[in-house]
């Protein structure tokens, strides 16, 4: 569980803040999207909740951060990451070894797993990101999605409970952009993992996450189920934030035939609420 | 305008390849390239402007040999927008980064003509000039970046992934800037992009990539409705095309979500 | 030459060899090569070089290395044989003294810079760290750091040829022929480059941070480095290097 209370957070030399009195409750077993306009604060509140903020970045911090318990300012990093995996926005700089292989254990080593315990991770990580194939490969042989496998299973391995990821699919083409977001679907039902995804690509937040939240100039205005916070496209693409097209059609054709209409996240809920106005 | 004859790339690793790709683009025409990553896109784009060299067949820009001439001395016709704009800005402030691109193309004797053409750029991008571009957002950069390729007058632009990492206003106050070009202007627009969205909006043809090679060019709008080519290409059609194809019949045409709610709730008054 | 840096996969005995040996056997060769004056012991070294990369499986990698490490030789050479006043005149300004020693430097120049190259295309960086740290107990950071260091260069290639082709698509001549032009267009984009690579290293030292880098010590090594016959050949032979060029000087 994650609790945010009252968190505000500036950067060092900056005159305003990043995050302004964010309140914030994620419970167990969620999958959480963040979506927003650039610079609302989106990777700050990752960081917040991974621990780099307050312990790698300066800034005034205010409010707090409690993660299944632990206060996040007063938790070494190392011990914030044994239950929060985080895959940055840039996942190439990440990576730090050349060889897959490396790269898993590297964690795995660091966090003293135990030798006879390590080959068992490793395959569970490697199998549950459908990469197993890829074991031996270098790095630099391997496609955007495959290098984004390789990141979230080398985070897998540690076992943790909340994984946090920034854009992770910012440079991927849609074949692939589903695939990492079908992946981090299975890992949150089949395993109760917490996903919290920053994502600007509102389709797959519809179709993949439980709750949306909408942020805005270092707040969270808006935050539900993804239905009720798609209830009202036209304040979000104010903000700047892409709503579905068929959220649109949605609110249009209720505008049109003068009818309460209720929004549509999918072509197939479009098409059903479509075929009920034509009678 | 470019002619794409019979080019065929391969990397002299052997990795990403395009084979036996050809296609005209009349001037003024808007293009998009879709496909999958690694399907060729920016190869193909780069061939175009001569980034890369054919190794079989020949790319001809208003009947030219790209092969022929040097690419920096291109950038008066074509102008190329990359995915990452920090690889193009190279300056502190953005007056200094547009100053700079016109100083390369036009040469350091028309300092009069640089800088009038510099305050023009800024104004239209709402720029005062003074600001640090590395300071910048993301999708701000990229507004440098496309103000700096943009100032020489091109008659060509080819964005690759332009709207990468851009929230949605970014994204639309760029399409929008290179949608008034391409209308007004006449400016030829070949873009390689990934989100159907973009492309249903602003792009009127598409040419679509898959293992190296063109599986298919027409129109964005029968290209979306064609299900073989789509799945070939591992893409989905935006939302509301997939709508208007499933309601089939008199909706099956419509593109945009405010002429099917219209043609739905028409159907409703007079059915 | 982006791959020059770059681990090629195999299973020959260099591969397999402890990458502590490989340390010690290139560190040898280098000895071997400044103990020596001995044109024909530069050869023979060179010679070895050579060999180790056939041995290695990656005999084409090797002889581009070799190719590229040649180009600078020649130029080293002239300016050498130019400048070297001592000795017999051969012809015009080049004396005898001079050809000697400007092939002695060169010659010496190769054969050090070769098994390095070498040794980093048949071993992962990581193994190279972690052997380190176990066997030598070298501390982990340093090792880390250089560990990165090798994994960034083809990066930082990488991303110096996408500004470079940035650059001339806008119409700055990236694409001359002439090095010198190229160099002084450069010198300006040095500073972008370093600020982003910052950036890059930064990112990646919170990435190793929040997987546990603190908490590692000489033991956390998953993989264990021991050392086999093969080891005990390549250090008698690299020993026997070191002798041999002492005694022939």
């Amino acid at each position: 569980m994650i609790r945010i209370q009252s968190l505000t957070f500036r950067y060092e030399d900056s005159k305003v803040d990043a995050l302004h009195d964010i309140n914030l409750t994620i419970p167990d077993g969620s999958f959480l999207g963040i979506i927003g306009p650039a610079g609302a604060g989106k990777t700050t509140i990752a960081q917040c909740i991974s621990g780099i903020i307050p312990h790698a970045v300066r800034g005034d911090f205010y409010g707090s951060v409690v993660i299944d318990g632990l206060d996040s300012a007063d938790t070494p990093l190392t011990d914030l990451s044994r239950l929060v995996g985080t895959v940055f926005q840039d996942v190439e700089r990440q990576i730090i070894f050349p060889v897959v292989e490396d790269e898993l254990l590297y964690g795995l080593e660091n966090f003293g797993v135990p030798r006879e315990k390590i080959e068992e991770r490793m395959t569970f990580a490697l199998t549950h990101t459908g990469i197993t194939s890829l074991r031996h490969r270098t790095i630099s042989s391997l496609s955007g999605g495959q290098r984004q496998k390789v990141a979230i299973a080398s985070l897998i391995a540690l076992q943790p409970k909340i994984l946090i990821l920034d854009e992770p699919t910012g440079e991927l083409d849609p074949g692939s952009s589903r695939k990492i977001f079908a992946l981090l679907q299975e890992l949150n039902r089949t395993y109760g993992i917490t996903v919290v995804v920053i994502e600007q690509k509102i389709m797959l937040l519809c179709e993949f996450a439980k709750r949306l939240a909408v942020m805005d100039q270092g707040r969270i205005i808006r935050e539900g189920s993804v239905r009720e916070v798609l209830g009202n496209i036209s304040r979000l693409e104010e903000i700047g934030v892409n709503c579905p097209r068929v959220a649109r059609f949605s609110s249009l054709l209720g505008e049109q035939i003068r009818q309460e209409i209720s929004v549509c996240v999918n072509v197939e809920e479009a098409e059903r609420e479509a075929r009920r106005v034509m009678g | 305008m470019i002619r794409v004859e019979n080019v065929s790339y391969s990397y002299s690793s052997g990795a990403t390849t395009v084979t036996d790709l050809s296609f005209h683009i009349q001037a003024g025409e808007f293009v998009a390239i879709l496909g999958e990553n690694g399907a060729g896109k920016t190869t193909t784009v780069k061939l175009i402007d001569g980034l890369l060299r054919p190794t079989k067949g020949r790319v001809l820009i208003n009947g030219s040999d790209t092969a022929r001439s040097r690419v920096s001395e291109r950038a008066k016709q074509v102008g190329f927008l990359f995915q990452n704009p920090d690889r193009q800005i190279c300056r502190n402030t953005v007056r200094e980064e547009i100053a700079f691109g016109l100083r390369a193309v036009w040469g350091k004797k028309e300092e009069a003509r640089i800088k009038a053409r510099t305050q023009e750029m800024l104004d239209i991008f709402s720029f005062s000039g003074d600001e640090e571009v590395f300071a910048l957002s993301k999708g701000q950069r990229q507004q440098v970046a496309l103000a700096s390729t943009l100032a020489v007058k091109p008659s060509v632009l080819i964005l690759d992934e332009p709207t990468t990492g851009l929230d949605y206003r970014e994204c639309t106050h760029i399409m929008n800037f290179i949608r008034d070009l391409n209308e007004t202007e006449g400016t030829t627009v070949v873009m390689v992009c990934h989100d159907m969205e973009v492309v249903l909006d602003y792009a009127k043809r598409a040419l679509v990539m898959a293992g190296g090679r063109l599986i298919a060019d027409g129109s964005v709008h029968q290209i979306f409705r064609n299900v073989p080519v789509m799945e070939k290409a591992s893409l989905l059609p935006p939302q509301i095309v997939q709508l208007a194809v499933r309601l089939g019949g008199e909706f099956s045409e419509a593109d945009e979500a405010g002429e099917l709610a219209e043609l739905i709730a028409k159907k409703r008054k007079g059915g | 030459m982006t791959d020059v840096f770059q681990y090629t996969p195999g299973d020959s005995v260099l591969h397999r060899m402890n990458p502590v040996t490989k340390i010690f056997l290139t560190f040898c060769i280098c000895m071997a090569a400044f103990l020596t004056d001995h044109l024909s012991v530069l050869i023979f070294l060179l010679f070895l070089d050579l060999m180790l990369g056939v041995i290695a499986g990656i005999p084409r990698k090797a002889f581009s290395i070799f190719r590229g490490l040649a180009k600078i030789s020649l130029f080293l050479f002239a300016l050498q044989a130019l400048f070297v006043r001592r000795g017999n005149p051969v012809f015009w300004i080049i004396t005898d003294e001079g050809l000697r020693t400007a092939g002695t430097v060169v010659l010496r120049l190769l054969v050090v810079c070769l098994p390095f190259a070498l040794i980093l295309a048949v071993t992962q960086v990581s193994d190279i760290a972690n052997s380190m740290v176990q066997v030598l107990h070298v501390p982990y950071a340093y090792a880390f750091t250089l560990a990165l260091t090798i994994r960034f260069i083809p990066l930082f290639m990488e991303e110096m040829s996408g500004i470079m082709e940035a650059q001339a698509a806008r119409g700055i001549e990236f694409d001359t022929k002439n090095i010198l032009k190229k160099f002084g267009l450069l010198l300006p984009l040095c500073a972008p480059l370093l600020i982003s690579s910052m950036r890059q290293t930064g990112a990646t030292a919170t990435a190793a941070r929040v997987r546990g880098f603190s908490l590692r010590t000489a033991d956390s090594g998953y993989k264990k480095y021991g050392f086999g016959l093969v080891d005990l050949c390549a250090a008698v032979l690299s020993i026997a290097l070191i002798a041999g060029a002492a005694w022939i000087r």
